[in-house]
């Protein structure tokens, strides 16, 4: 499914939620993808969340708070997430603005991510194709 | 875009009528710029003055056929101005409202505000921007250099516009402090709005903050320099986009890029949080060293203000205390960083970032 204008997509994925985000976000729009993101987790019933930000143009303190916020909810309602494709100049700021995504857990790209998922849950790796 | 066609018998349009299809022409064509009323003026007045050459029924037909040349001479105009933007003094300020004298706005306002001026000042405005009179020839008259006439006319250009929104507002000023600021504001001199302190000044004076940032409306479109009102969620990501646009035409790197935007990010938002409403300005900058040139944003609002500015520089006081959120964080990513902000007054943020490495 997807919400508003091409502003992200929510993908079912196996068990697992895959989480795009397409453009710049403004704070309005990242707690729509909070909103949609934990909805989904129930509705689908996934272990998983994956929530690709590599085209973000920042993560600044309210971006990194919302991630870490769904993470948290998404964890109360039995699901683990990763954060990914976070830029090199992204995490360069975020780092200088004193912001980290704590205890999140982060994966290189969508493959890292799917693998880092699939060991955590301890699944059978049949969810790791499809990129 | 012409919605009256040309040769249509029938008496001539009226003003109202004629200034409506003017400005349709010319904003089709040159938008919101700050021009266009000029032009549209301009126009207006040169159909008015061939009104005995032009056929009857033929007054919009020339009245479109004069917009469009003009606008077109306009932008060449503009081109030379920017070619040789560093040899001329005399610069033209069409945006003006002494140019406006004839026909718009409120004459008795800016009798007003002429009266403010000494005798010869005043002389001297008329004569360039009323009789169009060239500076070299005024500078003639009055054994000068036309260098020093232009200079001087920008001054006095700059004192006009304050004292005609004075007069026009019906505008009395709190105190002896406010007309220099205005002034220095209205000049867009950035020394002598440090030398008034007008940062601090609009602060405190409800007054100047309004009219500082009307007189700063009027600045012409530049390519190195945006103004972004800051009131909702999208404003944060609209200022920080600029950010980076201007910043990337000096050559920044990447990551410099994403560490601007952030810091702008960051200070933008403590305005949609708790002051409601503010603006942000972003402007190439030249340095001290011959050269280097950063990327100044100044971040301003009419919010609460800060109470304790040494806490919230502070890493860990945004947890518990929402004015002056981020602002530890901002400061590292920038290399200069200056706060004003006075308790109920609102808070004013000067960050600038340098090319070329940091200097912390
Ligand atoms: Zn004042």
């Amino acid at each position: 499914m997807s919400t508003g204008p091409a502003l992200f997509s929510i993908l079912r994925q196996g068990q697992y939620l895959v989480a795009s985000v397409h453009t710049a976000l403004d704070d309005s729009q990242m707690l729509r993808l909070q909103g949609d993101l934990v909805e989904e987790v129930g509705r689908s019933r996934s272990r998983g969340i994956i929530i690709d930000v590599a085209a973000l143009d920042v993560l600044d303190s309210f971006g990194t708070k919302t991630l870490g916020a769904i993470a948290e909810m998404a964890r109360l309602r039995g699901a683990t997430t990763v954060i990914v494709g976070i830029q090199p100049d992204v995490a360069f700021a975020m780092v200088q603005l004193g912001m980290g995504t704590g205890a999140v857990a982060t994966a290189l790209d969508l493959e890292e991510g799917l693998a880092f998922l699939d060991d955590t849950l301890a699944l059978p790796s049949t969810v790791r194709h499809g990129q | 875009m012409t919605a009256t066609s040309a040769g249509v018998e029938g008496p001539p349009p009226e003003a109202d009528e004629l200034l409506a299809l003017l400005r349709r022409v010319v904003g089709a064509r040159v938008g919101g710029h700050p021009d266009a009323e000029d032009l549209v003026q301009e126009a207006y007045l040169r159909v008015l003055a061939a009104s005995d050459r032009i056929d009857p029924g033929m007054t919009e037909a020339y009245a479109v056929t004069t917009a469009r040349n003009l606008v077109a001479s306009h932008w060449r105009q503009g081109d030379r101005f920017k070619r040789h933007q560093h040899r001329l003094v005399d610069l033209d300020e069409p945006d003006d409202p002494v140019r406006r004298m004839e026909g718009i706005e409120d004459q008795g306002a800016m009798a007003r505000a002429l009266a403010t001026f000494t005798d010869d000042e005043r002389e001297l405005l008329v004569a360039h921007e009323v009789h169009g009179t060239p500076t070299a020839k005024l500078a003639a008259e009055q054994n000068s250099t036309a260098g020093a006439v232009a200079a001087k006319l920008h001054r006095l250009r700059a004192r006009l516009r304050v004292e005609y929104l004075l007069a026009h507002e019906n505008i009395d000023l709190p105190s002896d402090e406010c007309r220099p600021v205005l002034v220095a504001v209205s000049l867009r001199d950035r020394r002598r709005q440090r030398e008034t302190k007008a940062e601090n000044h609009r602060l405190r004076c409800e007054v100047c903050q309004d009219l500082a940032l009307r007189l700063e409306q009027q600045e012409p479109e530049r390519d190195d320099f945006a103004r972004i009102r800051i009131a909702v969620d999208a404003d944060i990501v609209t200022a920080r986009q600029k950010a980076r646009e201007l910043a990337s035409a000096l050559g920044f790197p990447g990551v410099d890029l994403t560490v601007i935007a952030t810091a702008v990010s960051e200070m933008t938002r403590n305005i949609v949080r708790f002051a409601g409403e503010g603006q942000v300005e972003i402007e190439l900058v030249n340095g001290e060293a011959p050269g280097r040139r950063g990327v100044q944003v100044i971040v301003r609002d009419a919010g609460p203000g800060i109470p304790d500015i040494e806490a919230a520089m502070r890493d860990g006081y945004s947890t518990y205390h929402g004015l002056g959120l981020g602002l530890p964080g901002a400061r590292r990513l920038m290399d200069d960083f200056e706060l004003v902000t006075a308790d109920g007054r609102g808070t004013t943020i000067t960050m600038t970032k340098w090319q070329q490495g940091a200097k912390k």
